[in-house]
C-alpha cells in the first residue's frame, strides 16, 4: 500500500513537472463566441489535468442559459461527440448555451479500463481523418493522487456505495467539496460555474449498456440495461422531460423512458445540480454496445443496431426537444440554427457534422 | 409553445389507435400512479391537451380523498425503482395504497381505468403484479401497444369482459381520451 502511494505521488509530480495535460481535438464553428476554463470559476483546478475548456455560444439576445455537458464519463462517446457537433455547427440566436464537452477530462485522458476499445478512434470527416477519444468512466488514479477508499461515501449525505472506485466518478460527487479530492473539487467547480453563469437548465449526456437480452455463463437469459433510452429528470423538471420525449417518439420514432431522480441516491448531477443551484437538470442515456460487459467484441462506431450516428443523433434531438418543451412550459427558450435533427443525422451520417 | 402544440395535433391526425369506445367515461377525474414511474405525470400532460377536468397526486391515500367528488379513477401503472425510492416506499406498500383507493372508488360508483402509458418499458414482475392485483376492479384498459405484445392486457380484458383501447405512441392517448370522455 505504501509503495502504491509513493508511485502515485511520483506520477502526480512527474505530470505536474511536465505540465502536459490532455487536450482533445475541438474545432469550434462560428457560433462559439468565447472560450474559457473551468478553473476560471475555481482556481485550484488551474494547471491540473482536471481543468477543462468551456465554450460559450451567446446570441446577444436576452433569453435563457442552457448548459450542455459531455464527457462526465469518458467512454460514453455519444455525449462527447454530440457536444462537439453542437460546438462545431450550431449558432445560438436567442439566449445562451455553454458547452463543456469533456467534463471529466482526466477520465477522458486514459483508455477505458475494460480495455476493449481503442483510446483514439479514427473517423473520416469533411476535413479528413480525425480521432474521437474513448476514455474511462472515472478520473485517472494519477490525477486523483490518493488511493481509492474501500467504500465510497458521499461527502454531504453520508450515502455509501460498496465500490470504492466511485470516489473517482464525477457523477457521484455533486455538489462537490472545495477542499476535497480532485474529483470532488471538479464537481464543486462545475457547481460554481453554473451559479456564476446563472444556468437556467442543463443536460448531462451519458451512455449505458444496450437493452439487448443476452445469455449469461450459466445459460440463463438476462435482461439488457434498463437505463438505455432513458431521460432522467429532477422532480421539478419532470414535466418538461415528459413533453420532450413525447415529441421525440411522435416525430422521430424513438421511444424513451422517463425517470425521476431518486432522492435517496446522492451525488448525481440530475438531482444535486438543481438542488444546489436552481438549474433544471436532465440526464440522457443512449445505448453503447461498448458498455455491455457480456460482449466479447464490439464496434462502438458502426454497430449495426446502435451505430454512433443513431446515438449522437438522439442526443442532439433530445437537446432540441428539451428546448421546445422548455418553451412550452416556461414561456421562452433558447433558439438555435444548425443543430442537426435525429433524422438528418441518420440520413446524412454523423461525420459530415464534424469539422 | 403554439408551434409545438400544433405539431402534436398534426401528428395525432396520423396516430394509429385501436379501440371502440364501448363505455363512456365522465369527468371529473382523479389520477394517481401505481408504481411511481413518471407515466402518471405523462398522462396529465396528455390530459391537458383535451382539457380533461382532473386532479392528480402520485401519492393519494384513500383516507385523504373524497371519492364521491369524482366520476372516474385513472390508475397509471408503472413500477420504477427510482420513483419508489424517491417516495420512500416499497412495492407492497404501493400496491396496498392503490388497492385501497380503487376499492374506495368502486364503493363510490366511479369507473376505474387501468392505464399503461409507457409501453414495454413498464412491463415486468412488479408492474404486472400491480395490474393483476387491480384487474378485478377495472372498468377499462388504456394500453400502449408494445406493452401488449404477449397479449397480457388482452387476456385480462377478455377474461373480465371489459373493453381495452390501445395506442401506438404516448401522444396517441389523446384520441383515446377524446373518444372515451366525449371530447
Amino acid at each position: 500500500m505504501k509503495m502504491k502511494a509513493i508511485v502515485v505521488v511520483l506520477l502526480v509530480l512527474a505530470t505536474a513537472a511536465l505540465g502536459s495535460f490532455f487536450r482533445p481535438d475541438v474545432r469550434p464553428g462560428y457560433g462559439v463566441t468565447g472560450i474559457g476554463w473551468l478553473s476560471d470559476y475555481f482556481a485550484p483546478l488551474k494547471g491540473t489535468n482536471m481543468d477543462t475548456p468551456i465554450y460559450f455560444m451567446d446570441s446577444g439576445v436576452e433569453g435563457p442559459t442552457f448548459l450542455l455537458m459531455g464527457g462526465t464519463h469518458g467512454r460514453e462517446l455519444s455525449g462527447t461527440t454530440a457536444a462537439l457537433v453542437f460546438i462545431e455547427n450550431v449558432v445560438v440566436t436567442k439566449g445562451r448555451v455553454i458547452v463543456m464537452p469533456f467534463s471529466n477530462i482526466s477520465g477522458v485522458s486514459i483508455p477505458d479500463e475494460t480495455g476493449k476499445a481503442l483510446h483514439f478512434i479514427q473517423v473520416e470527416t469533411k476535413s479528413g481523418p480525425r480521432f474521437l477519444v474513448y476514455g474511462d468512466r472515472r478520473t485517472d488514479p494519477a490525477d486523483q493522487g490518493i488511493p481509492d477508499p474501500m467504500v465510497f461515501k458521499h461527502a454531504q449525505s453520508g450515502f455509501t456505495l460498496e465500490d470504492g472506485t466511485e470516489a473517482r466518478n464525477l457523477n457521484r460527487q455533486y455538489p462537490g467539496v472545495a477542499d476535497g479530492n480532485p474529483t470532488q473539487q471538479l464537481a464543486y467547480a462545475i457547481i460554481e460555474m453554473i451559479k456564476a453563469e446563472k444556468v437556467d437548465f442543463n443536460l448531462d449526456m451519458h451512455e449505458s449498456g444496450t437493452p439487448d437480452k443476452y445469455i449469461d455463463e450459466r445459460g440463463n437469459t438476462r435482461s439488457g440495461s434498463s437505463l438505455a433510452y432513458t431521460l432522467v429528470c429532477h422532480p421539478d423538471a419532470l414535466e418538461i422531460g415528459a413533453v420532450a420525449i413525447m415529441e421525440i417518439e411522435a416525430f422521430y420514432g424513438v421511444s424513451m423512458k422517463l425517470e425521476e431522480s431518486n432522492l435517496g441516491y446522492r451525488g448525481l448531477s440530475h438531482l444535486e445540480i438543481r438542488n444546489a443551484t436552481g438549474s433544471l437538470s436532465f440526464l440522457s442515456e443512449t445505448p453503447n454496445p461498448g458498455q455491455d460487459s457480456w460482449r466479447k467484441v464490439y464496434d462502438v462506431i458502426n454497430d449495426p443496431d446502435y451505430p454512433l450516428k443513431h446515438r449522437v443523433g438522439l442526443q442532439l434531438q433530445i437537446i432540441q426537444s428539451l428546448f421546445n418543451a422548455y418553451e412550452m412550459l416556461m414561456g421562452e427558450t433558447v433558439l438555435v440554427t444548425g443543430l442537426p435533427s435525429y433524422n438528418e443525422t441518420m440520413e446524412n451520417g454523423l461525420f459530415i457534422y464534424l469539422n | 409553445m403554439k408551434k409545438l402544440l400544433l405539431t402534436f395535433f398534426v401528428v395525432l391526425c396520423f396516430a394509429f389507435v385501436s379501440f371502440a369506445a364501448e363505455i363512456l367515461l365522465e369527468e371529473p377525474v382523479i389520477v394517481t400512479s401505481a408504481g411511481q414511474s413518471p407515466g402518471a405525470l405523462q398522462f396529465t400532460v396528455v390530459a391537458k391537451m383535451v382539457s380533461l377536468d382532473y386532479k392528480f397526486d402520485k401519492l393519494y391515500k384513500a383516507e385523504d380523498v373524497d371519492m364521491s367528488q369524482f366520476k372516474t379513477f385513472v390508475i397509471v401503472v408503472g413500477a420504477s425503482g427510482k420513483g419508489l425510492g424517491a417516495a420512500g416506499i416499497d412495492i407492497e406498500v404501493e400496491i396496498n395504497r392503490v388497492l385501497a383507493l380503487a376499492r374506495e372508488a368502486k364503493d363510490n360508483g366511479l369507473k376505474i381505468v387501468i392505464c399503461n402509458l409507457e409501453g414495454a418499458s413498464r412491463r415486468g414482475e412488479s408492474s404486472d403484479k400491480i395490474v393483476t392485483t387491480l384487474a378485478p376492479l377495472a372498468s377499462v384498459y388504456f394500453v400502449k401497444s408494445d406493452a401488449n405484445e404477449d397479449g397480457f392486457f388482452t387476456n385480462l380484458s377478455e377474461e373480465a369482459g371489459v373493453p381495452m383501447a390501445t395506442f401506438e405512441m404516448t401522444v396517441g392517448l389523446k384520441d383515446v381520451l377524446a373518444q372515451y370522455f366525449g371530447k
